[in-house]
């Protein structure tokens, strides 16, 4: 049986691939490759990478998908004429937002846009009461003349969210039974379909960007279905989601604003896996690309998730809220081809200016003129020119040099001070980024490991370690395609979440508990639809919790069996030890739940890591040169030069040294030392206690 | 690895990682903190200083505490010069005329930070607790005539000896507020979000060295007020000079004229609001640094609103006004709705420019925060409750679009409404319309933007409105021969079908069934109307931000129904 992932990027569309063995379970070794994405028919790139790979479609036993297709469909404006379907008297929730006006002194601040303009938001007599009580059922002759209305609008989707349907969608799927049939060929997603929890500006959001890419994403669903059809596959076909699992094309066709984040979901949950996989729970993932670098922090085994998530949102833009359970990351503008840079009265910066791929950075010599990250590693020679770009490009180092002399002499220090403080200033944004995902939520970034992976991650994993305490950095097999890699290991995964005020103490576990039951009873329903019976669901539940008159929200996870008084005493006690670890201070104000949150996974079966065969050959036989290296305050070194791809298990490096292989280099730092597993992933560590 | 260089890289990483420290204490407050005006509102604001008080980093949820947080310490260091600060130690002030003056409201928390025996820096916080005590739940009221009434002061008191707490100042708390889980969890938050940024205050310094920190601070100051001077040399030098009104001082008082001019030479801007009314019997009054930091978000608004501010950027500001103004009340007049008229202040620095430099300033908005309080009995719960909320508005048009609908005012910022859900669920209200009006105003070549109609239905047996809405009866201005904006007001219509018009009640009685309209202005037009492309016109007949009527009369256009 063959197992397949493929992930389409706005300019490569990758696929891995893995063979197991039907007797051992074990998989073979991953083979990649990559084909050009095919914007907009990106199915297309899909079916050429696969002819690329020569894999027999009837073989392929696992075909899990990964793209970027909904968010360009958003960010490109790309989607379908929407209108939305709101409770009298709150069209405009959409179009006020939320008020805020991030961008504090700039007095021509423009807030977002909405998607649908004010002509077509629709207001009908309805209500539902904060307990979900219904005030007033829906009034199904003002949606009657409402939809007459929409027939001459040239609308092909319709959203509708009234107020606290969280609580009750009741009046939600009266008017929804009653759109699906006055107007059989309209899309309608409703708001309790893709998100039940309070606040209705982002849940309005949700629902308006989902109806608004769903006639094209599932469109697009489709085309690959058939597409794989046609060539022969009759594998069990997925795509990735932005809560780091799987789901089935039918239920990623009801909801698609759910595949929002699909790719970076894989990375992250693959360096999870990766960890488990090796006994490693607490994780702090690193994934550097050309433009940006993004990072996520998981404990225990655990990816965080967060439906606090906005697209296109900045500092100081708010965005547009799209609250789906997604994978908590940060992701600054820090890559291969950021650019450093002076503004006018001399501050320097590096990023998130980038020279993307077309000019990119100056050794492209593609009219590239302001230096990059890219660039200092080439003057530094960690990166070898001779592999730069895998191979395909030939920098140009004179006109490399140039740009940095300029930046040099602004400046007034030498070439060589320039190249390692760019990097310097890259490898500080970054580890500025992972304290946002590490500290900033109460972790110490020295208990965890962190795994880098994208083009650029072993370049300054080291660094970036040691500006954070942090003692154990992985580099794992294929670093370039890694979140490829992750999607062959992902389970289905299907959350639940609920608002509900709950106070702990005054009410019984047997609510809590009833709460959980109704989700689970829905879930099960649904997995049943896909052909998943319900003795092959794993759950985990969670409450976010909150003393009483805070606003923010702890999670805290809570037992599936025996539910009960006692539990209930632990989810307290456990929120006052989280609420003291993450903010230094308890409370003794009563605590209350605000959400109930099941994960249910249909777990799939993993592939085992594939072994790399002991060739007898040492450590010598990896070494291809020597180089002089520039390692910032340690000056330039002669240092070995290893090829990652003849390394083999059990092998030892000591820093300093560069590990090199076509699509990545690892930067190995005095101090620290690498061991090669029976995998073939780098374990670096370091062997000097840093001084403080 | 220590790198104790001073390259300008290390100088750069040093400047944003304080940045960074400054984030993190932000995020301490927001999610810990109790008062929903401080997480949603994100009324409050941290800060990092250098040793002698000058402002290295702040982070802002609104951009009125720009020009407290350096006078804050200043004003320690200048009462405990004969007393020592140690490690340790942690402040507390409300003080609404001294340095760091607001209103009694705003409590700030301050920690000095230690390097080697040495007192390097301060990290502050200050933020808008919901309850400090005084004659009226939520404090802020609009009736008081002396400071007493606004709740318990506490004037640069050391919270915490050497880490020791001082339980005494926590029980005086706790006794004079109504609702002290909610005043300590805040006081805790800010209590936190110093701990955390000393921490990361002791690592920084610790990796690159005093020496090397030092001379970061210094240059990152220099680079302030490099810029600043940069921009203001691009703005059209001369005097300019407006004039406008306060409309109340919540006693019924008024209108008070207030007028200022600008002075815009080489390196230097000078602001002077000589001229000014005397300060008035009502909470509306402003302290002098109160006025500054008013002055201080137009100023950075005019100059460069993207670069993070510090104490540089103001070197080239100056601010003159009497004693005893509006904008510089003494004590013990009562302050506590301060917020009118430094928002009045830098309104009339903007009036007096948008003309000159429309690329930074739009028209008029509706300048008002028009915060409501509604406090009663929750009719299930049957608790207390105390509703605090600022109302979105219209902000004026700029020389090139139309100005923004349903918007905090500029004295907000990063602030948030309460969703109706959330406000449904924790108070005896139901909320009937959330959305703009087409009121008769703003209109222009690009029209002003549209405010908004909350109207809120009492569930609660009984309850009590206070509320400040500016701007009720002079209306936000326009910019070349466009239409002014429209005024704030609040309506409560009775059960019998009466209603009453409402600026800034002061505890009014409520009643099951009343509905309560709060009501915010539209902002002014930018522009000849007759110049309006006929296309937006229509286009807002179709969206119904204007009616068939205003087409007519101001544009000329018959809607054709």
């Amino acid at each position: 049986m063959i197992r397949v992932a493929t992930d389409v990027g706005g300019t490569f569309t990758d696929l891995v691939s893995c063979e197991i063995d039907q007797d051992t379970g074990v998989a073979s070794a991953v083979r990649s490759h990559k084909a050009n994405s095919t914007p907009p028919g990106f199915q297309k790139g899909v079916m050429d990478v696969l002819e690329r790979s020569r894999l027999e479609p009837e073989e392929i036993g696992f075909f899990a998908h990964g793209t970027t297709m909904v968010i360009n469909a958003l960010l490109g404006r790309n989607g379908a004429r929407t209108a939305l379907i709101t409770t009298q008297g709150f069209r405009d929730v959409l179009e006020i937002g939320r008020g805020n006006r991030p961008d504090l002194f700039n007095f021509h601040y423009r807030k977002p846009m909405p998607f649908v303009p004010r002509h077509l938001r629709f207001e009908v007599l309805e209500r539902t009461g904060y307990l979900g009580d219904i005030i007033d059922p829906v009034d199904l002759k003002q949606l009657a003349a409402v939809l007459e209305q929409l027939k001459s609008m040239d609308v092909s989707s319709i959203a509708v969210c009234f107020l606290h349907s969280y609580a009750n969608p009741e009046n939600e799927v009266l008017a929804l039974d009653y759109i699906s049939k006055e107007c059989p060929e309209m899309a309608c997603i409703a708001s309790h379909m893709i998100s039940r929890e309070w606040r209705e500006f982002e849940r309005t959001s949700t629902t308006t960007l989902s109806a608004y890419v769903h006639p094209v994403a599932a469109k697009y669903l489709e085309n690959l279905n058939d597409a794989m059809e046609d060539v022969g596959c009759v594998g069990n076909m997925y795509v990735m989601k932005s809560n780091g699992g799987i789901d089935t094309f039918s239920s990623a066709t009801k909801s698609p604003i759910n595949l929002l984040e699909s790719g970076p979901a894989a990375g992250v949950f693959g360096a999870v896996e990766l960890g488990k996989q090796l006994s490693i729970g607490n994780i702090i993932s690193l994934d550097v690309g050309g433009t940006t670098a993004k990072c996520a922090l998981s404990m225990n085994g655990e990816i965080q998730i967060t439906t606090d998530y906005r697209v296109e949102a900045t500092p100081t833009y708010p965005g547009y809220p799209v609250s789906v359970p997604t994978v908590d990351l940060v992701e600054i503008g820090s890559g291969g081809g950021s650019i450093c840079w002076i503004d006018d009265n001399g501050k320097l910066s590096v990023g998130p200016r980038s020279a993307g791929a077309d000019p990119g950075p100056v050794a492209y010599g593609l009219g590239g003129t302001q230096p990059t990250v890219s660039d200092a590693h080439l003057i530094t020679r960690r990166m070898n020119s001779r592999l730069f770009f895998g191979g395909e490009i030939s920098p140009d180092i004179s006109a490399v040099e140039d740009a940095f002399r300029v930046l040099a002499s602004q400046l007034n220090v030498t070439l060589d001070e320039v190249a390692c403080g760019v990097i310097r200033m890259a490898d500080s944004n970054m580890a500025n980024a992972l304290r946002l995902v590490s500290v900033n939520r109460g972790h110490d970034p020295r208990d965890f490991t962190l795994i880098v992976f994208g083009g650029g991650g072993g370049l300054h994993a080291i660094s970036v370690a040691n500006e954070l305490g942090i003692n154990r950095v992985l580099l794992p097999m294929n670093p370039d395609v890694f979140s490829a890699w992750g999607m062959l290991l992902t389970d289905l995964r299907r959350d639940y979440i609920r608002t509900r005020l709950i106070p702990v103490s005054k009410i019984g576990a047997a609510y809590v508990r009833q709460q959980f039951e109704d989700m689970k009873n829905e879930a099960i329903a649904e997995f049943a639809k896909d052909g998943i019976p319900d003795h092959e669901l794993t759950w985990s539940q969670y409450v976010d919790v909150r003393y009483r008159g805070q606003e923010h929200t702890v999670k805290i996870e809570v037992p599936t069996d025996r539910l009960d008084k006692l539990a209930l005493r632990q989810i307290e006690k456990d929120f006052h030890a989280e609420h003291d670890r993450k903010y230094t201070f308890t409370l003794e104000n009563p605590v209350e739940i605000v959400n109930s949150h099941l994960i249910v996974y249909s777990p799939v079966a993993k592939p085992a890591l594939n072994e790399l065969l002991s060739t007898g050959q040492s450590l010598d036989d990896a070494f291809s040169e020597s180089r002089d290296v520039n390692f910032d305050i340690h000056g330039w070194l002669t240092v070995p030069i290893y090829d990652r791809l003849l390394l083999g298990p059990d092998m030892e490096i000591q820093g300093p040294a560069i590990i090199q292989e076509p699509s990545s280099t690892f930067v190995l730092w005095p101090g620290w030392q690498v061991d090669v597993d029976k995998f073939g992933i780098l374990h670096a560590c370091r062997i000097e206690s840093q001084e403080d | 690895m220590t790198h104790s260089r001073e390259d300008p890289f290390t100088i750069e990483i040093i400047q944003n990682s304080l940045a960074a420290i400054s984030d993190e204490m932000f995020e301490v407050i927001r999610r810990t903190a109790m008062s929903p005006i401080i997480y949603e509102a994100l009324d409050y604001s941290v800060s990092i200083t250098d040793g002698d008080g000058n402002m290295l980093t702040q982070g802002n949820g609104v951009p009125v505490f720009l020009g407290v947080m350096d006078s804050l310490v200043g004003e320690i260091l200048e009462r405990y010069r004969d007393e020592p600060i140690r490690p340790g130690d942690i402040f507390v002030s409300n003080d609404p005329y001294g340095g760091g003056s607001t209103h009694l409201s705003d409590i700030a928390v301050i920690s000095p930070v230690f390097f080697d025996n040495q007192l390097i820096a301060f990290v502050v916080n200050k933020s808008h607790f919901t309850e400090v005590g005084g004659k009226d739940p939520g404090s802020w009221t609009t009736n008081a005539v002396e400071v007493f009434q606004e709740g318990l002061q506490l004037p640069y008191l050391k919270l915490f000896s050497e880490g020791c707490v001082n339980q005494s100042i926590v029980s005086l708390l706790e006794a004079n507020v109504r609702l002290p889980q909610m005043t300590l969890g805040d006081l805790w938050a800010g209590v936190a979000a110093n701990r955390v940024g000393t921490r990361r205050m002791h690592d920084l310094i610790g990796k690159y060295g005093l020496s090397t920190f030092i001379v970061a601070c210094r240059a990152l100051l220099n680079y302030g007020e490099r810029s600043v001077c940069t921009e203001i040399n691009n703005l059209p030098k001369g005097t300019y000079c407006a004039e406008d009104v306060i409309d109340d001082d919540g006693l019924g008082n008024g209108p008070f004229p207030i007028k200022v001019r600008v002075d815009i030479s080489e390196n230097d801007f000078t602001v002077d609001f000589s001229g000014s009314n005397a300060q008035v019997p009502g909470p509306i009054n402003a302290s002098r640094t109160a006025t500054e930091s008013g002055v201080r978000a137009i100023f950075k608004a005019l100059t460069n609103p993207n670069i993070p501010a510090n104490a540089g950027c103001f070197r080239p500001l100056n601010v003159i006004c009497p004693a005893g103004t509006v904008f510089t009340a003494d004590r013990p007049a009562p302050v506590s709705l301060y917020w009118e008229t430094i928002m009045a202040a830098a309104d009339l620095i903007w009036k007096a420019l948008a003309p000159h430099i429309p690329e930074r300033l739009p028209a008029g908005h509706f300048l008002s925060v028009c915060g409501t309080m509604i406090s009663g009995t929750h009719p299930i719960t049957r608790e207390y409750f105390l509703m605090v909320e600022p109302l979105v508005g219209g902000w004026g048009a700029s020389f090139n679009a139309d100005g923004q609908n349903g918007q905090f005012a500029s004295a907000d910022g990063e602030t948030y409404n309460i969703p109706i859900e959330i406000l449904e669920t924790l108070y005896g209200i139901r909320a009937t319309q959330y959305g703009f009006h087409n009121e008769d105003g703003g209109h222009g070549q690009y029209r002003g933007g549209k405010g908004v109609v909350l109207e809120l239905e009492i569930l609660a047996e009984d309850a009590t409105l206070t509320a400040s809405f500016g701007r009720h009866a002079s209306k936000p201005w326009s910019v070349g021969g466009a239409a002014s904006g429209t005024n704030n007001r609040i309506e409560i219509e009775r059960l019998d079908g009466s209603i009453d018009t409402h600026a800034m009640p002061s505890r009014v009685p409520l009643f099951q069934g009343d509905r309560l309209r709060l009501i915010t202005g539209t902002g002014g037009g930018y522009g000849d109307p007759h110049l309006r492309d006929p296309n937006s016109v229509k286009l807002d007949l179709v969206d119904g931000y204007i009616t068939a009527d205003q087409s007519l009369k101001y544009y000329l256009i018959d809607s054709g129904d």
